[in-house]
């Protein structure tokens, strides 16, 4: 079975990568229009803290979402495939081609796990930077999904209605085909759409993680994950100390509100018009004269991974903070 | 890192921000003087309600976190608290949290059988360990079962990588500050 479905995906490749046609084009527009939906993302929300597309299919999977904003989501096809992972709470927007998405919605839960997970996960990882290889990815994904479903043909599931009127509404069942030679009971389909839920959210933790990448076999990753997060907390207490010890004047804030206004964008800047706050405004020319040729660039080297592109906007009001 | 998803990630940290700054004004409101370990615990304290904050109530260990923060705080920090979260907090214990069932499985070791020394069944014993210990490392890992477990993790490493951010930015500027006010 490995070299047939392998064997589709090199054909596909080179017969899409030539044509653009209106089929691949209705993927395309779609990825298109998932771009700006990263770019409007709330900042609260689960996707701004990953900083990657792929937590957008977590959102997904755990049906956070409000469903006008999902709604473009399911039509992309690795998107659909992992919503079918988290079986019952997927959210379901109205397709424009419902014969397709029965077909994936059939299919997709009977993938092969290995080869065809890693291949939505890094679509959506590099949806921003190459979209026409990802609609290609994702239209290959769709065509083997399909020649899957044709060639491993045994017992369908099917429990409810394909939850095709209208959009935003839940998926009441899973959708789940045996592949050939594999348990049908209802117990075991069951457990292996757990497994398959539980395995694509370790794969994102995998992708969280630093140096996760490599490691293979869950026993080692757990591991990582557990030094990750026992490291993350101690630091958290080392810096809260160094906080305490370096600067006894930082909590002496005062209500200066207007300086968190001011910063919205940057806010490292606004620490030191606090650090300087001793107490009268007027120390504030002495030190920040002395400290003007210093700041931008102290500031600009720890934070330059998080600030680059607002260091211009740093140093302006830094500059402007100087002068009242 | 992309455009977009950075600035994304910069509106959790500056809420973040405001909202920990929010929590040592009131600190420092109450008294001026504190012992570093007061301070260190102030800080500490503000920051995670704070982070905990940015994912008010979609997140277990969000939860989890404030309400340890309203079971056992005093004073300064429990108004410290609720200026963060902008609500008061209960004291009293919930019974029980709505959707969360915790099915505990007896571990019928007797009827398991022969001990089993496969190399698969060693495996799993080690993954189901690892998990337990990762499951304790999350505030509130009581209320957590496997599937949430993971998707709880994934929130909290995004969240405490935030907070250490910051605070580092923080630290390192206030230091160089520092230094600098030594120096001048």
């Amino acid at each position: 079975m490995e070299p047939n479905i392998e064997a589709v995906p090199l054909q596909f490749r080179s017969g899409i990568s030539g044509a653009k046609t209106g089929g691949i084009g209705f993927v395309f527009d779609d990825i298109r229009g998932l771009i700006p939906n990263l770019q409007e993302t709330d900042g609260t929300s689960f996707t701004a803290l990953l900083e990657l597309s792929a937590p957008q299919a977590v959102e997904l999977l755990v049906k956070e979402d409000s469903p006008a904003k999902t709604m473009p989501l399911p039509i992309f096809p690795s998107n659909i495939a992992l919503i079918d992972r988290a079986s019952v709470f997927s959210v379901f927007a109205s397709a424009d081609n419902p014969p397709d998405r029965t077909n994936i919605l059939s299919v997709s839960s009977s993938m092969k796990v290995d080869s065809v997970k890693e291949e939505p996960l890094e679509s959506e990882y590099h949806r921003n930077s190459s979209s026409p290889a990802v609609s290609n990815q994702s239209l290959k994904s769709i065509k083997r999904k399909e020649r899957e479903k044709k060639v491993k043909k045994s017992s369908k599931k099917v429990v409810a209605n394909e939850a095709s009127d209208g959009s935003g509404e839940q998926l009441p069942y899973v959708h789940v085909r045996a592949r050939r030679g594999q348990a049908t009971g209802s117990h075991s389909l069951a457990e292996r759409a757990r497994r398959e839920k539980i395995n694509a959210r370790m794969k994102l933790l995998q992708d969280l993680v630093p140096g996760c990448n490599k490691i293979s076999g869950t026993a080692m990753v757990l591991d990582e994950i557990i030094n990750h997060v026992q490291a993350l907390q101690r630091q958290v207490e080392f810096l809260s100390m160094r906080l305490a010890a370096v600067n006894p004047s930082l909590l002496a804030i005062d209500s200066e509100s207007s300086i968190d206004n001011s910063y919205l964008g940057m806010f490292p800047p606004s620490i030191w018009p606090e650090g300087q706050m001793n107490g009268s405004r007027q120390q504030q020319p002495w030190l920040t004269d002395g400290l003007h040729p210093y700041d931008t660039s102290n500031f600009i080297t720890p934070e330059n991974s998080l600030l680059s592109y607002d260091s211009p906007a740093n140093s302006a009001s830094s500059q402007l903070k100087m002068e009242l | 890192m992309q455009n977009s998803s950075s600035s994304s990630s910069l509106m959790v940290k500056q809420e973040f921000f405001t909202k920990w700054k929010k929590g040592l004004k009131i600190y420092s409101a109450f008294n001026k003087e504190m012992t570093i370990m007061e301070r260190k615990r102030a800080i500490k304290l503000s920051a995670d309600v704070a982070i905990a904050s940015t994912r008010s109530a979609t997140t277990q260990w969000s939860r989890a976190v404030v309400a340890e923060v309203s079971s056992s705080a005093a004073g300064a920090a429990r108004i410290a608290a609720e200026e963060i979260l902008g609500r008061k907090l209960s004291t009293e214990r919930r019974k029980a949290q709505a959707g969360k069932k915790i099915v505990r499985r007896r571990r019928k070791a007797a009827a398991r059988g022969a001990v089993r020394s496969s190399a698969a069944a060693v495996a799993k014993k080690v993954v189901r360990n690892r998990r337990r210990v990762l499951k304790r490392l999350i505030p509130g890992w009581k209320k957590l079962d496997e599937i949430c477990l993971i998707k709880e993790t994934l929130d909290y490493i995004a969240s405490l990588q935030v907070q250490v951010d910051v605070m580092r930015h923080l630290a390192n500027a206030g230091e160089t500050l520092h230094h600098q006010q030594i120096l001048l």
